[in-house]
């Protein structure tokens, strides 16, 4: 037993399991726990909740088991040891919400802690008595901890096939929503009661995805690796036309989604296109210019308020154009908006101007809140009936195939499109004299002034083209929703795309697409998760920029200068301990 | 610095941006006197709404003061905005609150008022000290080398990350906090009858004020924070533990706004998760109003900025006929950020241009 546990390595692995557990605590006291335990992953076997607490300790008994780098005394290789540390940590981590447990059930703390409820510790408790619970949850944390160990022992190849099975099986749960409806629409209901039951997997149907993943992830490296090679080897006229045929297909592929998953996946993707061309207008200003701006929303704010002036019988000026008629004026009315208020603070630095468009955003909305400017704007109630200028329905029929959309199957094709319009002409203008003139000013302003940029003109450009872009989704936020009130035009909506732009990366388009796909869309999944949508983008913020800066798919040249600025913390610091661990044990 | 240099070369001809901003200049100018005359002239706001209304705005700002000194401490030693101070401030009065309520439940907050609200003090200044520290252990320290916008979106980050647990650990009603029977009525003073609360909040900012003007200015540690603030690496040969010393700003910054929190909660009765967002963002406005990283200027900014958002949308939008100007508060206070950081961005204090 000496060899196995020794007074300094106990040190350590308490720490591990101590921010295991407060991790798992945090969960549920926070409420995630609670709001998730009734969604099923694998129907009475597994749910959400549990999934989410038992992630816990296994990454803690994951870490727990890296042997550092700089401490030997005590410390070996031997896989019982390893296994032995991820055992402690996660009991640690268990014992902890154990704890938790055996206290609530003494004490009612849900004066304090509304989430701990009666529900949530019946849930936690296994059905056993308060003491019997806790140790219950502690030795179920050691076990996780150590299979959290054994997968870190584990061949690398192993740990890969192990992993993408266990997250084929939760997406494909929590797929639910979009695949089961689809599938009873379509006259499936042989395969949909076979994959799901009670909003959850079947046993069957989980071995199934387990399987599938397995076998995708086996034979998808290959794969990439063949492709990659064929298309190297090719000459380059037929490398050429490799691109176009995967781009034709692509678009066909995207043209016909809505039609092939159905209305409710269709809105899904309204919502997450309205957001993606606010994504790619902010990306000009914040990615491209380097100006933080946090009151883009009042851009968002004005196209749906001129547009809906401008085109609804009822409002203000009661002149009702067509839509169309009305857009070019509509943009206009953003892009001035944008170098109103893009003038005034063009000369100030960083951090004040991310404030001072704060502050214009909430602004705007007071403004189109406030009972002063009520005659115009409608105050609170907003301005209805703004009338909807694409068909409700559509009935195509093309020999082939017969075409059939309605409500947002419809409305995806007008914003697909100005999205495609606006990722087109963003690109363009970023490779352009106009983006390079972008890029020298966000490196360094003096010396981009020196060089012969002009500085204040570049910026308002951006500013303006940043407005018309997001003036764009709101006016076809306006017309989806058929009227506009104030309240959609809070200073969370900034933040959202600002979330948006950092997961992906910021200047890089298909990271801004990947971002609001990730950040709009998968919510949509989860209804209990409407609560912590925001907990959720502040924790991405956060750990985006302390992990990776540069965003899931980033831009090169920003990739660069983010990495430059920090080099020199880097240098300093000693080589990561787990990456030298994990090439020792692969 | 570099804003400096680049104001100098600027051309001084009459172009676009000038433009704007000279007609930016002139709307403020008009729609000020013509707001005050207006509503002077009508006459129908009596001397004593007045009075209650300066003396309500010097109490709310009094405790705008004590969460801007938080922006301006971390300002000076690290040139960051801390954006989540607001959410440290509504941390402490969100979890004094339940001891309040305990208090109040079991009678101990009427029968010792002084002692409950020492401990309710302690609870809330604790609580936000201990967010404020772990907020720059976990957040901003791995990012000091970081270019400028990255500790700013972090710090986006970690606002929504508070209010949002928060949120999700207390519960997202809102919530009554007690009142003190003693705190009852009204002070005269020289004449002049005050809201014993707004009293003892105006005291309370002041005694905490004056505490933090000594440390500074008369404590090794408080030498040491004046030596990390001019220059850090100076500091650390001279033996300073710069990490330390920062992380000691936090936590004072934190725990004056733990304070800010209780006086919050004695002048507006009511705490909630989102409480955190506005007070922040006017304290910023505070803090830069009076010139940021400069003691004196945050609690003159403070004062200022409570006194125009209490006593403005009376005098400046009453008289003209504007229905519910209260509803209009929150502009003046967004107004007067965007009009000084755009006008005169080192404050009223302030010597040397922010950041240089």
């Amino acid at each position: 037993m000496q060899d196995l546990l020794n007074a300094p390595r106990l040190r350590r692995l308490a720490a591990f399991g101590a921010v295991g557990g407060v991790a798992a605590l945090y969960l549920a006291m926070v409420g995630l726990v609670e709001a998730f335990k009734d969604r099923n992953v694998i129907t009475g076997v597994v749910t959400l909740g549990a999934v989410m607490l038992l992630a816990v300790p296994l990454i803690a008994g994951y870490r727990a088991a890296i042997v550092p780098r700089d401490v030997t005394e005590g410390w070996t290789r031997s896989g019982l040891q390893r296994a032995v540390n991820g055992f402690v940590a996660g009991l640690i981590a268990g014992g902890m919400l154990g704890l938790l447990v055996f206290v609530g059930r003494a004490v009612d703390l849900r004066g304090v802690l509304i989430s701990i409820s009666p529900d949530l510790l019946d849930f936690l408790s296994f059905g056993l008595p308060r003491a019997g619970a806790a140790v219950a949850i502690a030795v179920v944390g050691g076990a996780v901890g150590t299979l959290g160990a054994l997968l870190l022992i584990s061949p690398p190849r192993i740990r890969a096939v192990i992993t993408t099975g266990l997250l084929a099986v939760i997406l494909i749960s929590l797929s639910e929503p979009f695949i089961r409806p689809r599938l009873e629409q379509l006259d499936y209901t042989a395969i949909s009661d076979f994959l799901y039951q009670a909003h959850g997997l079947t046993v069957p149907a989980a071995i199934a995805a387990f399987v599938a993943g397995i076998v995708g992830s086996a034979l998808w490296a290959p794969a990439r690796a063949r492709v990659r090679q064929t298309v190297e080897a090719a000459p380059p006229e037929r490398r050429r036309s490799i691109r176009n045929w995967t781009i034709v297909a692509a678009l066909i592929g995207v043209l016909i989604l809505p039609q092939v998953s159905g209305t409710f996946f269709a809105q899904v993707l309204v919502l997450i296109g309205l957001y993606l061309l606010l994504a790619l207008g902010l990306n000009i200003v914040v990615g491209y210019a380097g100006l933080l701006d946090l009151g883009y929303v009042a851009f968002f704010a004005v196209g749906a308020y001129l547009t809906a002036l401008l085109t609804s019988p009822d409002s203000s000026l009661g002149i009702g154009l067509p839509f169309f008629v009305a857009l070019p004026i509509v943009m206009l009315g953003a892009g001035a908006t944008g170098l109103l208020i893009g003038a005034p603070v063009l000369r100030l630095r960083g951090d004040y101007l991310a404030i001072v468009t704060l502050g214009f955003g909430e602004i705007a909305r007071i403004l189109f809140e406030s009972e002063a400017l009520r005659p115009w704007l409608g105050g609170v109630q907003g301005i209805l009936g703004i009338p909807n200028p694409f068909p409700a329905r559509i009935d195509l029929d093309i020999g082939v195939a017969h075409l059939v959309a309605s409500g947002p199957q419809v409305l995806y094709y007008p914003i697909l499109a100005f999205c495609m319009l606006a990722a087109f002409a963003a690109n363009r203008l970023a490779n352009s004299r106009v983006g390079r003139a972008w890029n020298a000013m966000r490196e360094d302003e003096s010396v981009a002034e020196a060089t012969g940029v002009s500085t204040v003109n570049y910026k308002l450009l951006a500013f303006s083209l940043g407005a018309t872009t997001g003036c764009l989704s709101g006016a076809l936020f306006a017309v989806q929703l058929q009227s506009v009130f104030p309240g959609s035009f809070d200073v969370l909506v900034s933040i959202t795309v600002l979330a948006v732009i950092i997961l992906g990366g910021m200047g890089s388009i298909p990271g801004v697409v990947v971002g609001a796909i990730v950040l709009i869309g998968l919510p949509q999944l989860l209804r209990e998760f409407a609560e912590y949508r925001l907990l959720v983008y502040g924790g991405v913020l956060v750990a985006m920029m302390l992990l990776r800066p540069e965003g899931l798919i980033p831009n090169r040249s920003r990739q660069r200068e983010l990495h430059d600025a920090m080099d020199d913390e880097e240098e300093a610091e000693p080589p990561q301990p787990e990456l030298a661990a994990q090439r020792g044990s692969a | 610095m570099r804003a400096t240099d680049v104001r100098l070369r600027l051309p001084q001809r009459f172009n676009l941006v000038s433009a704007i901003l000279w007609g930016l200049r002139i709307v403020v100018v008009v729609l000020v006197l013509a707001g005050a005359w207006a509503t002077l002239s009508s006459g129908k706001l009596s001397p004593d709404t007045w009075r209650d209304l300066v003396v309500f705005g010097i109490a709310q700002g009094s405790v705008y003061a004590l969460i801007a000194l938080g922006y301006t401490l971390v300002y000076g030693v690290l040139f960051m905005i801390n954006f989540a101070h607001g959410d440290v401030f509504m941390t402490g009065a969100m979890t004094a609150f339940f001891v309040a309520r305990n208090f109040d439940e079991s009678g101990f907050l009427n029968a010792n008022p002084i002692v409950a609200l020492l401990i309710l003090f302690a609870v809330s200044m604790l609580t936000s000290m201990v967010v404020a520290i772990a907020l720059e252990r976990i957040a901003y320290r791995p990012l000091r080398r970081a270019p400028r916008l990255v500790p700013l979106i972090t710090a986006i980050g970690a606002s929504l990350f508070i209010s949002n647990s928060v949120r999700g650990i207390y519960g997202e009603q809102d919530q009554a906090y007690p009142t003190i029977n003693a705190l009852q009525g009204r002070f005269d003073i020289f004449g002049i009858p005050i809201l014993k609360t707004q009293a003892v909040v105006i005291v309370a900012a002041v005694v905490f004020m004056v505490g933090l003007v000594y440390f500074v200015e008369r404590t090794r540690t408080g030498r040491a924070m004046r030596a990390v603030s001019e220059d850090k690496d100076v500091a650390a040969l001279m033996g300073i533990n710069v990490d330390r010393i920062i992380v000691t700003t936090f936590a004072i910054g934190g725990a004056l706004a733990g304070a800010a929190g209780i006086l919050y909660a004695l002048v507006f009765n009511e705490v909630d998760w989102f409480m955190g967002f506005l007070p922040g963002i006017k304290a910023f406005t505070a803090a830069v109003l009076g010139g940021i990283g400069n003691i004196a200027g945050a609690m003159l900014g403070g004062l200022t900025l409570g006194v125009l958002e209490s006593v403005g949308p009376f005098l400046l939008l009453g008289g003209a006929g504007v229905p519910s100007p209260n509803q209009l508060r929150d502009v003046i206070a967004f107004t007067v950020l965007v009009l000084v950081l755009i006008f005169r961005p080192n404050g009223i204090l302030g010597q040397s241009e922010p950041g240089s």
